[in-house]
């Protein structure tokens, strides 16, 4: 077999695999649905007290809401879902314990992350920015 | 198997594996020397390519170009890989080796001020004309020997930052101090960079815009050399002033560009740097998964 087929054979192979890996995600997905999200519940708890008084700009806006979902699927949907549902390792956002976290404590929780547990810190976001995306999970209650 | 086949097979790959992962936006700031708190998302893997044109007094214009390939290990530490190459007008072309750096966030939160420590290795030839940094007594005249000479000589050096890092209403300013030291008996060198940017737009629109000001970010970084442990000095070392424009399109490719201009007589009088950046969200899933 010449090294052209056998580069031939392993680029489609790779395809396949990389294919696999993706359609084998989505059971995965279903499984994890409804995650637990006492992690993140864990983490928004130790937000300071002052946090729960912060005002959101947006509150119910629609464009900012619209802006926020816009955010959410550039940044999270990748680890919490599209649906915002939770899938592999990050929480479902719409579960009680997380809607029933004041919008500054959502925005305290992406601000700081969660470093340890895998949650990068979005304060390289514009503050306006991570509002919009408070004001799109505060939508999904 | 030779070099350039095995080095196929690696890369039909990785493009496989790619193939199956999404883009994301990164939300890293778009200098090209300084360095911000802002690690990458973990799981993340951004390949980048990067180029600077610099003029020379004692020989030819210069083009170096890199390519950067960053991952996020962990929330607190990401970790880099360079390959670096160069050419010059009127002479040859080399590559000029590699380095890899990782970047540790010590601190959990997010305080006014954020540290992250930088810890490098790097395993050039002195015909390395990149400038990720310029430290020490650095000078242009140092990338006037020819190719064949300077690519003879390698140099293993350890270099550390301390890099310190804001973010204020839309704006991000970073601060970075820079200890070097090469590892064949020479004295630590020091150098500076600083940086501050910010994004045209500040809120986000409610529709995927290409163009639109929110995906745009300008800024300027300064940066030089601040002579050596046993002369610690301004003088006779080189500065450079470089404003930046990068534009983050919504599908993870972000382009920067930044036309630098030398500050002493030590400097270059002008460097040009451009680059690409690609995301790809999910990569360390994508390859653990291969092998579950």
């Amino acid at each position: 077999m010449s090294r052209r087929s056998i580069v031939i054979l392993l680029l489609i192979g790779s395809l396949a695999a990389a294919s696999a890996t993706v359609a084998k995600r989505e059971p995965r997905r279903e499984a994890t649905r409804e995650k637990d999200s006492r992690g993140v519940v864990h983490a928004i708890a130790r937000a300071p007290l002052k946090t729960r008084r912060w005002q959101s700009p947006y509150n119910d806006d629609p464009s900012a809401i619209l802006a926020g979902k816009k955010l959410f699927r550039h940044h999270c949907a990748e680890c919490h879902g599209d649906d915002a549902r939770g899938n592999l390792h990050a929480a479902n956002l719409r579960a009680p314990g997380v809607q029933r976290a004041t919008p500054g404590e959502l925005e305290w929780l992406l601000w700081n992350g969660n470093l340890a547990k895998g949650m990068p810190s979005w304060s390289g976001l514009p503050p306006q920015r991570r509002w919009q995306i408070v004001a799109y999970l505060k939508s999904l209650r | 198997m030779s070099i350039g086949f095995r080095a196929t097979i690696l890369v039909v790959g990785l493009l496989g594996v790619l193939g199956g992962c999404p883009n994301a936006s990164a939300q890293e700031t778009p200098y090209f020397v300084a360095y911000s708190s802002h690690l990458e998302e973990p799981g993340n893997l951004e390949i980048e390519f990067y180029s600077i044109y610099g003029t020379q007094e004692a020989a030819g214009d210069l083009i170096a170009p890199w390519a950067e390939f960053e991952y996020g290990v962990t929330g607190w530490w990401t970790t880099e890989f360079y390959v670096d190459s160069q050419s010059t007008f009127g002479d040859s072309a080399v590559f000029t080796g590699t380095r890899w750096e990782n970047r540790f966030r010590p601190l959990m939160r997010e305080h006014f001020i954020n540290p992250v420590l930088y810890v490098e290795f790097e395993n050039t030839t002195d015909a390395d004309k990149t400038l990720k940094e310029v430290v020490g007594f650095d000078n242009q005249l140092d990338a006037a020997e020819p190719n064949s000479q300077a690519n003879q000589t390698h140099t293993h050096e350890l270099e550390t930052k301390l890099i310190l890092s804001s973010d204020f209403k839309g704006w991000n300013f970073s601060e970075n101090f820079i200890g070097e030291k090469n590892l064949g008996h020479e004295p630590w060198e020091f150098g500076y960079a600083l940086g501050a940017a910010r994004p045209l737009r500040l809120a986000a629109t409610p529709y995927p815009c290409n163009f639109c000001r929110e995906n745009f970010i300008v800024g300027a970084e300064m940066y030089g050399g601040l002579g050596t442990a046993s002369s610690f000095t301004l003088s006779h070392t080189s500065h450079y002033l470089a404003p930046i424009f990068a534009w983050q399109m919504p599908n993870g490719i972000t382009w920067s560009i930044s036309p630098g201009f030398g500050l002493t007589g030590q400097s270059h009088e002008f460097l040009l740097r451009w680059g690409v950046s690609y995301e790809v969200a999910g990569f360390g899933r994508a390859i653990r998964s291969l092998f579950q």
